[in-house]
């Protein structure tokens, strides 16, 4: 565990443990004159549980989107397993084991439960596209090339192929608890459920590394304590590390190990969930300082 | 892969795996050489058959990109056009040209094909060359480069010496019929069927619903939009080729913009995502403007109006589509088709697996 007792501490690349499966370094990002993110640091280890919180427009989706590619980092870097990621793109960081969930549900709403985890799973399959050569990239185009003509031809191999998919995916909806929904439209789900597709969906793509953004979001009580219990085994099932955007703070503090708080892109607290509780810039920055004053410091 | 290795079931088929990728192909040649060998109606019933092949052609392939992956292509007339004058300029060179192994009549039909695959192979060429800069982006960028696309082509070869200019290629050998047209409707309905059914279809309809999501999962958007473009060029460049070779001429006029449209009108009525749909569609809009004749000309009105059927086909297609948007927005079909629907005949659903 690299859990750092320390407030807005670096994650120490030095540490003897193998090396992160996802970290960042430094990563400032700028939206023309507005610093989204500033020398933002993080590192998640495998049964890592993490989480990330801080008010709205405090920068956490924007962490999680230099984390997946989808903003390129001003500064600093992104490092899958200590191969630098800058300049990769989505698909291709999603192929080297980091998958994600979304803020506002982005589930394939015309496909079908299965058919929607079965995207994700089909992706991995291919060719890995790591490498951004151009000698890999026509091997690569070549491939899916032929690939897609042995779906035409329905070859004994790509039949298999198919057959293996949805054994997968059916394992993964068992195991989120949406087998009955199989065959069912994904936007026809009802909302808990359509959280708990994006999931398995996002298990789908096999990842090392599982980002969730407010997977709570929308749940009542009851759902959110369900969803602790899950994400905490899928963690330990799926040998995951895990880090987790959460507004609902009894959520975040149930079940992450270690939590980073942001505010205006920086990173203002860090560490074990009674100590960011307490941290004094913490409360500021949700309750403000008037808060402070009228109750004389951190309570 | 974390998860355990999950055991991968058996084929739950009557057919043996081998031969399921074929099955098709041995029932439907026998039954389009039967179709061939019997259709011996009026010269413009075999031209209105053929006519209805390529826009079903045209529509069903269109659809792949319009419909599954949700990219907006306007400019499908022109991958048509390439099609058509590579094949029949092909066809040209060749005509002295006979397979002495083989009776004049195969030899014919041999080079036919050659042609056809050159004219098919072209316009994939243009619609990988059209794609790869325009796929990139998000949104409707395809839709303004495949406009420009089909103008371009279209005043390319109006100067064009070899392609006859405004003129038009004439003199192309006649070696279409419908039986191979339809074969190649078989063809492109089989491969839309089979694409929309495998993991690579899934990709493309994934990247329609939610372009972000799909790339976030892995999937590698441009790569797929490419490939789905490129599939899709092919085809309109084979219905090009099957067009060139029955008609007896050629020229830019064939391929304007309208022509473009005709066929996304096609796609959007029977249904954005649905071959069935595509089918169906491509067959009444191409019978429409025939009837319409027929109609006006059995109901006696002034002559003229059954003669001006082709100016005001397109007010009537616009008034469709506005009746159709209104009623039924996601098309006659919106994304099934006829072998979902149908009465399961085959036990060709798998149910509790695994």
């Amino acid at each position: 565990m690299s859990a750092n007792a320390q407030p807005v501490a670096p994650a120490s690349p030095d540490t003897k443990s193998p090396p992160a499966l996802l970290r960042a370094d430094g990563v400032s990002i700028q939206f023309g004159g507005l610093k989204a993110l500033t020398d933002f640091h993080l590192s998640i280890q495998q049964g890592d549980l993490l989480g990330l919180i801080g008010p709205n427009g405090a920068g956490k989706s924007t962490a999680f989107n230099v984390l997946t590619g989808v903003y390129q980092p001003s500064q600093g870097q992104v490092l899958v397993r200590d191969t630098k990621v800058n300049g990769r793109k989505p698909h291709q960081i999603n192929l080297l084991g980091v998958a994600r969930t979304f803020q506002n549900i982005r589930l394939f709403r015309a496909l079908t439960a299965l058919d929607n985890v079965k995207v994700a799973c089909r992706a991995q399959t291919a060719l890995h596209q790591s490498r951004l050569g151009l000698g890999a990239k026509l091997v690569n185009a070549g491939h899916n090339y032929a690939d897609w003509w042995k779906a035409l031809l329905l070859t004994p191999s790509f039949q298999r192929e198919e057959r293996r998919l949805t054994a997968q995916a059916e394992h993964l909806l068992e195991v989120m608890g949406l087998s009955h929904r199989r065959d069912e439209e994904a936007r026809n789900l009802p909302y808990g459920e359509q959280r708990r597709l994006e999931i398995a969906r996002a298990l789908g793509s096999q990842p090392r590394v599982l980002l969730l953004d407010e997977p709570a979001a929308g749940m009542n009580t009851r759902e959110k304590a369900d969803l602790m219990v899950l994400i905490r085994k899928l963690r330990d099932d799926f040998k995951l590390g895990v880090l987790v955007i959460e507004h609902d703070m009894k959520l975040v503090m149930g079940i992450c190990e270690q939590i980073t708080v942001l505010d205006h892109g920086e990173t203002i607290a860090r560490g074990a969930p009674a100590e960011v509780r307490s941290d004094r810039k913490v409360i500021e920055a949700y309750l403000g300082d008037s808060y402070l004053e009228s109750h004389g410091g951190a309570a | 892969m974390q998860s355990p290795a999950l055991p991968v079931p058996e084929a739950p088929s009557l057919v043996p795996p081998a031969l399921r990728g074929i099955l098709p192909l041995l029932i439907a040649i026998p039954t389009l050489a039967l179709f061939h060998w019997s259709l011996t109606g009026s010269d413009f019933a075999t031209y209105l058959l053929s006519v209805v092949g390529v826009n079903i052609i045209l529509a069903v392939s269109l659809n792949i990109v319009n419909g599954m992956t949700g990219q907006f292509s306007i400019g499908h007339a022109g991958f048509m056009a390439v099609g058509a004058y590579i094949a029949g300029y092909t066809s040209l060179q060749l005509k002295e040209v006979a397979l002495s192994f083989l009776p004049v009549s195969a030899s014919d039909q041999v080079l036919f094909m050659l042609a056809l695959l050159v004219g098919g192979v072209a316009a994939a060429l243009c619609g990988f060359l059209v794609g790869l800069p325009s796929l990139r982006l998000r949104g409707d960028y395809l839709a303004i480069v495949t406009l420009g696309f089909g103008e371009i082509i279209r005043v390319f070869v109006q100067n064009t010496d070899a392609f006859g200019r405004a003129l038009g290629l004439s003199g192309i050998p006649q070696y279409s019929s419908p039986g191979m047209v339809f074969f190649w409707v078989f063809l492109v309905v089989l491969a839309a069927r089979r694409l929309a059914g495998s993991s690579h279809g899934r990709s493309l309809w994934a990247i329609r619903e939610d372009e972000v999501a799909a790339e976030a999962m892995g999937v590698d958007t441009t790569g797929y939009k490419v490939r789905s473009f490129v599939f899709s060029s092919f085809f309109a460049g084979i219905a090009g080729g099957l067009f060139a070779h029955f008609v007896p001429i050629i020229n830019p006029g064939s391929f304007t913009f309208v022509r473009s449209m005709e066929i996304v009108v096609m796609v959007v009525l029977g249904g954005l995502g649905s071959t069935t749909g595509a089918v169906v569609a491509a067959i009444f809009l191409t019978l429409l403007p025939e009837g319409m004749r027929s109609l006006f000309g059995a109901l006696g009105t002034e002559g003229s109006l059954a003669q001006r059927v082709d100016q005001i086909r397109m007010p009537i297609y616009g008034l469709l589509l506005v009746v159709l948007m209104l009623s039924r927005p996601q098309g006659l079909f919106g994304t099934k088709e006829i072998w979902d629907v149908l009465p399961r005949w085959l036990p060709r659903k798998r149910r509790g697996l695994a």
